[in-house]
Parts: C-alpha cells; sequence; structure tokens
C-alpha cells in the first residue's frame, strides 16, 4: 500500500477520495505505469530488491523522456496508446497459465503455421503455447551439451536468480541504459522473459544456439530481454526464432538486446521476426565490440503494423569488426522503419551493411542508418548497401542514412538503390514457362539471398516461404 | 526562443523605407510586412539532426548584431545580351510589375522558415531575369561585392517557352568587416521546352555568414541546370532544389566546395519528381581541410504520380586533414515503384598508392597532392559547360592548395 493511501485514511476526506483510490488502483483505469505495478511484476518473478530498484529507476526515466514523433518519415505512433498496456501487465501475472491451448490462437496464426508447413511440435513452440516448457527443454539440451566448458543459456528471469553477479554487472548498464530512448526505459521498467547466455574464454559453441522464446502469459512476453555474454576469445552464434504472432488486444513488443562481444569474440545473432499486424515492435538492439572481436547481425523483419528498430555496434576495440544483414517486408497498412547504427570508436575497426527491402500492396519500408565514425579512429572504413525493391505504386521506400565522420584516414562508401520489379526479367522468366506470380517469387528469392545464405537451413527456408505466403497475400 | 531576436530590432518603418526607395507597389510592401510580421513565428531552416547533437547551429548566430537593414552597400554588375531583360530590382518592379506579382514567392514561401522571411522583409537589392519565347541567350552575370555588414539579396529567373538562358553569378566581399551577412534567395521558372543554366561562385570573406536558398520549377520539357560553387564564408547554408512539375523535365545540380581553416558549409540539393518521366543527376565533390566542416544532404524525392522516374545522386567528399569533419545524409524518398533511382557517397583521404605512384615518378609530394585535390575536382569540373565558372573554379581550388603549407 503506498504511503499516499496510508495519507488518506488518516484524513477526514477519506470517503470523498476512496472513489479515486479504487480507480487508481485498477490496473485498467488507464491512469499508466505506476510503482504498483512494477512492484507487482517483480513481486511475482520473485526478483532480488537490486532488480526491483532497476525497474523503478527505470520507470522515472521512462515517464521523463518523450515519445520519438519528429524523426523524418517516421511511422505513425499515434495509435500507440501506452497506457492501455498496464491492464496485460496485471492480469498476466493473476493468470500464469494464459492461453495453452493450440485451439484458442486465432485462425490467422493458425494458418500461418499450417501453410509453412510447420510441424505440430514446433507449431506448439511458435505459438507461445507452453513456450515457457518449450523453451526450458531447449535449453535443458543446451546444458547438457556445454554446461561442462561454463555455457550458460537460460530464461533471462531464471538468470536473475542464478547468476546475479553477471547480471548485475551487464543488465542495461554499459550497452543499452533505460535513459537510452523511451522504449528502452519502458522495457527496464517492464520487462520479462528471453534469454541469457554466457560463453567463457576461448569456448566455441559450434552449434547455433536457438531459442524459441515465448512466454506463456500474454503482455509480458513482449518486453522480453536477451542478454548475449561472449568472453574473450569465444564462438557463438544465437538465433531467435520470434516468428511469435502477438493476440488481438496486444499492441506493443519492446524487447531489448545486448551483447557483449570480448577481445578477438565472435557473436552471430540471428532472427527472423513475424509480428501480428496490430503490434507495435519497438526495440533496442545493441552490441559492444572490444578489440578485434566481430558482431554479425542477421535479420529479417516481417510482421508488424510499425517497426522501429536499428540495431547497433560500437566498435570499442582496435580492429573489431561489424556486419549486418537485414531484410525488411512490408505489406499492407505496415510501415517497416529500419537500418543499422555503427559507433567506429576506436582505428583499423570495420563495418558493413547491407540492407534490403521490399515493399508492396502499400506497404512503406525506410532504411534509417547511422554511421559515426569518431575522430581517432584512424584506418576504420565502412560500406552500406541498401536495394529496395518496390512491387506496385501503392508503396514506399525510402532511403535516410547518415554518416558522421570526424576521422581522415577513413574510407566510407555508401550505396542505395531503387527500382521497381524489371518487366524484363518477369518476361524472360515467363517465356522459360513460368507464371507471372513464380517468376516473381523466384525474382525475390534472388533478391534475398544473401540473407537467406547467413542462416541455417530451417531458418532460410522459414523466410523464404513467410516471403512467399506474404507476396501470395495469403498471409492475415 | 531565440528567432524573435532580430525582429525586435527591426521596425515596420523600416521595411517601408527600404521598399519605398526602390518604389514598391502596395502588395510588393505588404507581403515584406507580413514576412517581418511572421518572424517571430518562423523556425530557422531544418538543419540535419542526429542523437545529440544538431549538424549546423544557426540558432548560435547573433543575427541582432549582424543585420544592418538601412546601410546596405554593394557594387553590382548585371549584364545580358540585348535581347534578354535583365534589370536591377527597381527598374524591373517599374517594367515588369506584373511578371513580378505573379512569380516573386511562388516558389520559396517567404515565409518558409525564419531566414526566408528576413530576407523577404529586407531585400534592397535584386536582378530580374527575362527572357522572351524562342531566344537563346548566354552570357549573362551578376557580379555582387558587398561593401555593408549585411546584404539581403533577390533574383527571379522567368523564361518562355523554348528559350534558353545561362546566367553567372558571384558574390564576393568589397570592404570586409568583423562579421558581414549575405542572403540571397534565387526563384527560376523554367516555362516549356526552355532550358536555364544557372552558375554561381561564391567567394565571400571568411569573415561572413551566407544564406542561400535557390529553386527552380521546371516545366514541360524543361530543363534546369544548377551548378553551386562554396569557398567562402565562416559559414554557409546553402540549398539548391528543383521541382520537376512538367512532364519530361530534367534537372542537374552540380556541387563544389573546398573549405578550409574553420569554414563550415551546409549544403543540400534536392529534387522532387512530381510529373511522368523526369530525370535527375545530382552530383557533388567537396574538400575539407584543417578544422573545416562539411554538412551534405541530399533528396531525391519521387512522389506518387511522377510515372517512370530516373534518379541519381553521387556525393564524395575528400578530407585531407585529421580535424576535418565531413558529414554526409543523401536521402530516397520513393513513392512510385516505377522507378529507377541510386544514389551514393563516400569519404575519404587522397589515396595514398596514387599519392606514391606520383612521387615515384619524380613529383614532389606537394605537387603530387595537389594534383590528386585537383583531379579529385574533376568529375565536376567536366560537367561545369559554364567555361568561366570553371576556369574560375579551377583557379580558386588551384590558390587555394598553393596557400597551404
Amino acid at each position: 500500500m503506498s504511503s499516499d493511501q496510508d495519507h488518506l485514511k488518516e484524513t477526514d476526506t477519506e470517503a470523498r477520495f476512496e472513489f479515486k483510490k479504487e480507480e487508481n488502483s485498477a490496473v485498467r483505469s488507464g491512469k499508466g505505469l505506476t510503482e504498483e505495478v512494477i512492484r507487482m511484476i517483480s513481486e511475482d518473478k520473485d526478483e532480488p530488491e537490486w532488480m526491483l530498484e532497476r525497474r523503478l529507476r527505470a520507470l522515472k526515466q521512462y515517464h521523463n523522456m518523450p515519445m520519438p514523433t519528429d524523426w523524418p518519415g517516421q511511422p505513425d505512433l499515434t495509435e500507440l496508446d501506452i497506457e492501455e498496456i498496464v491492464p496485460y501487465i496485471r492480469p498476466d501475472v493473476d493468470k500464469r497459465e494464459g492461453v495453452d491451448d493450440w485451439t484458442e490462437l486465432p485462425d490467422e496464426i493458425k494458418d500461418t503455421f499450417d501453410k509453412l508447413g510447420i510441424p505440430e511440435a514446433e507449431k506448439n513452440a511458435l505459438s507461445g503455447v507452453g513456450a515457457q516448457y518449450e523453451s526450458e527443454v531447449v535449453y535443458q539440451n543446451m546444458q547438457e551439451q556445454w554446461e561442462e566448458k561454463g555455457v550458460v543459456f537460460m530464461n533471462m528471469d531464471r538468470a536473475v536468480k542464478e547468476h546475479p553477479e553477471l547480471v548485475k554487472e551487464y543488465f542495461m548498464t554499459t550497452c543499452v541504459p533505460p535513459s537510452d530512448n523511451k522504449f528502452a526505459a519502458l522495457h527496464g521498467a517492464v520487462w520479462s522473459g528471453g534469454s541469457f547466455v554466457y560463453i567463457p574464454e576461448d569456448v566455441t559453441v559450434e552449434m547455433p544456439v536457438q531459442a524459441y522464446f515465448r512466454m506463456n502469459s500474454e503482455g509480458m512476453g513482449q518486453f522480453e530481454h536477451t542478454l548475449i555474454v561472449a568472453e574473450e576469445g569465444s564462438e557463438v552464434h544465437y538465433i531467435e526464432g520470434c516468428s511469435a504472432p502477438k493476440y488481438g488486444a496486444h499492441n506493443l513488443h519492446s524487447g531489448c538486446v545486448e551483447v557483449f562481444v570480448g577481445e578477438d569474440a565472435h557473436v552471430q545473432y540471428s532472427t527472423v521476426q513475424n509480428w501480428s499486424k496490430n503490434t507495435f515492435n519497438l526495440n533496442t538492439k545493441r552490441a559492444i565490440c572490444e578489440e578485434n572481436a566481430t558482431m554479425e547481425w542477421v535479420s529479417g523483419s516481417m510482421g508488424s503494423k510499425a517497426t522501429m528498430l536499428y540495431p547497433c555496434t560500437i566498435l570499442k576495440g582496435r580492429g573489431a569488426t561489424d556486419t549486418h544483414i537485414t531484410i525488411a517486408f512490408a505489406g499492407e497498412g505496415q510501415n517497416i522503419d529500419t537500418g543499422a547504427k555503427v559507433y567506429h570508436n576506436a582505428p583499423e575497426t570495420s563495418s558493413t551493411i547491407e540492407s534490403k527491402s521490399i515493399s508492396k500492396d502499400g506497404g512503406r519500408t525506410n532504411y534509417r542508418g547511422l554511421v559515426h565514425i569518431a575522430d581517432g579512429a584512424e584506418n576504420s572504413s565502412t560500406a552500406v548497401e541498401c536495394d529496395a525493391l518496390m512491387f506496385d505504386n501503392e508503396s514506399t521506400s525510402d532511403t535516410m542514412p547518415y554518416m558522421e565522420i570526424e576521422e581522415s584516414k577513413v574510407d566510407v562508401a555508401h550505396e542505395a538503390t531503387v527500382g521497381k520489379i524489371g518487366d524484363e526479367d518477369i518476361f524472360y522468366l515467363q517465356s522459360r514457362g513460368l507464371d507471372d506470380d513464380d517468376a516473381k517469387k523466384m525474382i525475390v528469392a534472388g533478391f534475398i539471398e544473401p540473407i537467406t545464405e547467413e542462416l541455417p537451413i530451417e531458418y532460410a527456408v522459414e523466410l523464404n516461404r513467410l516471403i512467399e505466403l506474404e507476396m501470395e497475400g495469403s498471409l492475415g | 526562443m531565440s528567432t524573435t531576436q532580430v525582429h525586435a530590432n527591426l521596425t515596420d518603418e523600416q521595411v517601408r523605407q527600404i521598399s519605398g526607395d526602390l518604389d514598391e507597389p502596395e502588395w510588393l510592401l505588404e507581403t515584406r510586412l507580413e514576412a517581418l510580421e511572421a518572424l517571430e513565428d518562423l523556425e530557422m531552416p531544418d538543419v540535419i539532426r542526429t542523437p545529440g547533437r544538431d549538424w549546423t547551429n544557426l540558432h548560435e548566430l547573433d543575427y541582432e548584431s549582424l543585420v544592418d537593414p538601412l546601410n546596405a552597400a554593394e557594387n553590382k554588375d548585371q549584364v545580358g545580351p540585348d535581347d534578354v531583360d535583365v534589370l536591377p530590382w527597381a527598374e524591373a518592379v517599374a517594367e515588369h510589375e506584373d511578371l513580378i506579382k505573379e512569380h516573386f514567392g511562388s516558389i520559396v514561401d517567404p515565409q518558409e522558415n525564419y531566414l526566408t522571411a528576413l530576407s523577404t522583409a529586407l531585400f534592397s537589392t535584386g536582378t530580374v531575369i527575362y527572357v522572351p519565347e524562342g531566344v537563346d541567350a548566354e552570357d549573362v552575370t551578376i557580379r555582387t561585392e558587398q561593401n555593408s555588414r549585411s546584404l539581403f539579396n533577390y533574383t527571379l529567373v522567368v523564361t518562355e517557352e523554348s528559350s534558353s538562358v545561362t546566367i553567372l553569378e558571384r558574390q564576393s566581399t568589397g570592404e570586409e568587416q568583423d562579421e558581414q551577412y549575405y542572403s540571397g534567395i534565387v526563384e527560376v521558372i523554367a516555362g516549356e521546352n526552355s532550358n536555364v543554366q544557372y552558375g554561381s561562385l561564391q567567394n565571400l570573406s571568411e569573415e561572413a555568414y551566407n544564406f542561400s536558398l535557390k529553386r527552380g520549377d521546371a516545366g514541360t520539357y524543361a530543363t534546369i541546370d544548377w551548378i553551386e560553387v562554396n569557398l567562402g564564408t565562416q559559414l554557409t547554408k546553402s540549398g539548391v532544389s528543383t521541382e520537376l512539375n512538367g512532364d519530361s523535365s530534367e534537372t542537374q545540380i552540380v556541387g563544389a566546395f573546398y573549405g578550409h581553416n574553420d569554414q563550415h558549409f551546409d549544403i543540400d540539393a534536392k529534387v522532387w519528381h512530381r510529373a511522368e518521366h523526369t530525370t535527375a543527376d545530382l552530383v557533388t565533390r567537396g574538400v575539407t581541410d584543417d578544422v573545416a566542416r562539411s554538412v551534405y544532404e541530399g533528396v531525391q524525392d519521387v512522389g506518387r504520380d511522377a510515372w517512370d522516374t530516373s534518379s541519381y545522386q553521387r556525393e564524395n567528399t575528400l578530407m585531407l586533414s585529421d580535424e576535418s569533419e565531413a558529414d554526409a545524409s543523401p536521402k530516397l524518398i520513393i513513392n512510385n515503384h516505377d522507378t529507377e533511382a541510386s544514389h551514393s557517397a563516400t569519404v575519404g583521404q587522397i589515396d595514398q598508392e596514387d599519392l606514391f605512384y606520383m612521387t615515384s615518378r619524380g613529383i614532389d609530394p606537394r605537387s603530387a597532392r595537389n594534383m590528386l585535390v585537383e583531379g579529385f575536382f574533376v568529375p565536376v569540373m567536366e560537367e561545369i559547360a559554364v567555361d568561366e565558372l570553371r576556369e574560375d573554379l579551377e583557379e580558386l581550388v588551384g590558390a587555394r592548395l598553393r596557400q597551404r603549407e
């Protein structure tokens, strides 16, 4: 009980304020994110005091920060009512079981999985049904295989309790502090679930670490936190299958990914995301690379009503390398605003960004990038390449790169092209016996090949299938 | 906000006096007074912002101390062939009021931002160039030498059907003062099938501040080519743009700049494709040396109805010193899929292999470097069809290089 309420009890006007107090404490009242709600989440998770304190500090920062509203060409967020998210927290905490029956899923989602040809077991994992359980199984397997070497791979909530020293050091401290932006602050306050990956010095995890991570209660799963710590000389490929659609009422996904790439370490983070078309997908993903470290981002952004996501790498140590390979697809009513950010803060660092986008049926894609080369980051180089493919005249595609170059001994190149699907290409393929649709699919498959070849086969297949389905217009 | 700083210091009376001295009609005076009135509500021109910084901080300028509206002084030379009207502002107001009334402020809204409004309220010098139907005119030149603390200039170019004109404009400083402010607005209305080539060489004192905005409206089959060279001032905010409003219209924007000492150039090149079969080619090359800074923004905006668009942009910056900074943001905004568009931007230093190759052929390192910088400008030089402008640029770049240690 808050001190305000205690105070009210002592006053004559208690009866008059009682009504108001009820309104305040009812989480559905639209009063927004409150300390009470945060305490409720933390308590429900049985968290240590220090994590609660971090959440409360993030909440304060959240309230003090403005919404991003005046970026040129940014997605319209006016329909996003953050106050409306809160009500979903409380019931979630109450009914831990959540939706746990495949049949309770919306038809749109079930159809998607059927069309993807995903087997029942995997469907359950992807749909969030018993995902917590499914995730545990994945983690468990990993542990058996790697635990001898000291690799940790577990649910983030669990990591808070089992590896407090690591989490305390790395969780939203230096990589993505809650003060970074409004949604990072929001995330810091209400985060829930996610993955924790720790690779000790000189350990190479040869097979990709995969997480089909889903929370079983609505709302909570939208704020998952992924923390990857790769110590000196280690190597890991982490893959997140995020093709989890969200249920009707939910409208915000605000995840956070933090990656620490130690000296000479190598981390690849791959993700294929397909959010439902009513989701606002506003994420912060960032990596910090020490000397000679390598970070690779591979991502396919599908679905969502609006996405604002610019994975960022800070090249902090001499000789560090960063690679971004991204693909975005926007169909009817979708605005995918995505790109990449790289800060070259040390000499001899290099980065490459390869961004592809497809827009169709009025969809809107945007590449928004920032390459910053700090004074002193001599002999650094960056190459940015953006290609946009547009299917029709209802669609839009913008490219907005920003290059801030403070150092002269550098090599900076940016290139972007936009084009329609070539009539000649289609004609050629048709003359070889393909129908119009198949010809288009084939052209698109060729267009996105740089992405798919970086992904393990099952993800590449999934991405290809998702795009084919989007092109057929057969996804919700 | 700092936007009211000058307005407090300016009066209706001053504006009336400027307008009266030029014998302007009532409607023009009204336009000026409205611009003055609007100052307090208007913002500075947009500058690029990335997290934590404005790329050009116009708010730091003290316009109040820079603007001296009633003491403008200049040395002007405006000449052209006989069949073209090249008129000083007061004469143009007397002879071509209808033309001015039709076009003044039609492309650059006087109240577009704080600095356009300031310019509209206070301009005391200007030129109107009117090219009648079918006339081909070369060698129109406008030289403006600034001899006062502030100078506000306005240029209007109107070409009738199937005419063509080549205009060369220069701004320089005569009498230097501690700080000076030069502001120039250019509007070009290119009629059907006409061809306008507008070259500008800005070589003001390095104590000066400069705001310039040039914008053209290209009619059907019309071509507007801009050459924008910036060498002088301590701070320049320059915008060159074309609206391709007529089917099959074309534009080329060629830019060159060379910043040294602590110069700051904020340069943008923009094109709006608003009709069918339009073509744009934007090419800019710049050098930054010492602690100079360049900010480049290039925008290719393809509208919903701009079918069959071709749009190309490339920007390259060469950094000669470690303390200089070169920022760039080339943007593509595409709303029509029947488009072939590309842009590219690079930033780098002199290629060490080239330098090595030249020195190994017996050229001393300093000459080799100068030749490589001159060579860097060749792709834009080649696009400059006005011989005089190209030669001047070559000479000025050469002089600046020789001045270098």
